[in-house]
């Protein structure tokens, strides 16, 4: 798992100023499970996984998403934003061992 | 950190005691009480940061009643678009996706999408915290699920309304299509 804290990001091509543009976020993550022994009891540990994705366009807080261990592997996050200006689109990756993964996009408009 | 603040409450205690007639042994005394306070405060945190974890070990009437305090939450289905498949052949990978009818302009806006999985033994599965810039009252997310059972998605409106759909999903894992 070399590829761990690869983010792909996916923006629509085309965009027109006023748009509400979908956009689609991808991490290259283990987001490990809660292992338990062999009675079933819990495995007390730091486990590694995201637990929150932040969507900042224009230096604003858009969407943030708080996630548990029921979100899986390499997870995959939609969510909208309105596009008013050309500028920076920022996703933030944060995982539970101080991890910080993130990708940008630059929206243009055509 | 304390050793520090000691330091300046104690010049600061000084310069009051000149002005306002405090004596000596009453600021000393509050000073003490707020160390108190704060090593308590230190002791305590990690308990609460550890039970107030979006994801726990627990039911989904017992994560409810944990996010929402008994609120009462009414039937969505006319608002809410919950998308999710009827049958997942993984019940590792299984996209969720939920739209809601919402102006989302500042003066009613969705403020959060929750995500639950009741048969999960972590129920919440994700919060999502949206700002009136989204645009559209829009998340999408591949989740987990342990077994068949319902996923439910509750949304938080602006004005503390809370809505709920659910949908129930058959899990097949590990079967001879996948």
């Amino acid at each position: 798992m070399a590829d761990i804290g690869k983010v792909r990001l996916r923006v629509p091509s085309s965009i027109k100023p006023g748009d509400v543009v979908e956009v689609r976020s991808l991490v290259i993550h283990p987001m490990e499970r809660v292992e338990r022994d062999a009675q079933g009891k819990i495995v007390q540990r730091n486990y590694n996984y995201i637990n929150k994705v932040i969507v900042t366009y224009l230096g604003k807080t858009v969407a943030t998403f708080d996630t548990t261990q029921s979100v899986a592997e390499n997870p995959f996050f939609s969510f909208t934003f309105k596009a008013t200006d050309p500028g920076q689109l920022k996703v933030q990756f944060l995982d539970t061992t101080g991890g910080r993964y993130e990708g940008t996009a630059d929206i243009k408009f055509a | 950190m304390e050793k520090q603040d000691g330091g300046h409450n104690v010049k600061h205690g000084t310069a009051v005691t000149d002005s306002h007639g405090l004596t000596r042994r009453t600021v000393l005394m509050s000073l003490a009480a707020f160390g108190v306070a704060v090593a308590g405060g230190l002791a305590a945190a990690p308990g609460t940061a550890h039970g107030q974890a979006l994801g726990q070990n627990e039911s989904v009437e017992e994560a409810l009643k944990r996010l929402f305090g008994g609120k009462t939450i009414k039937d969505g289905s006319a608002a809410i678009k919950l998308d999710v498949p009827l049958i997942a052949e993984n019940g590792a990978v299984v996209p969720v996706s939920v739209t809601v009818d919402s102006p989302m302009t500042p003066a009613s806006w969705v403020k959060h999408i929750y995500v639950v999985a009741d048969k999960n033994r972590i129920p919440v599965v994700t919060r999502v915290t949206l700002a009136p810039e989204a645009g559209r009252a829009f998340m999408g997310a591949n989740i987990r699920l342990g077994e068949s059972g319902d996923v439910r998605a509750i949304v938080e409106q602006s004005d503390g309304t809370l809505l709920q759909v659910k949908r129930e999903v058959k899990v097949t894992v590990g079967g001879c299509g996948g």
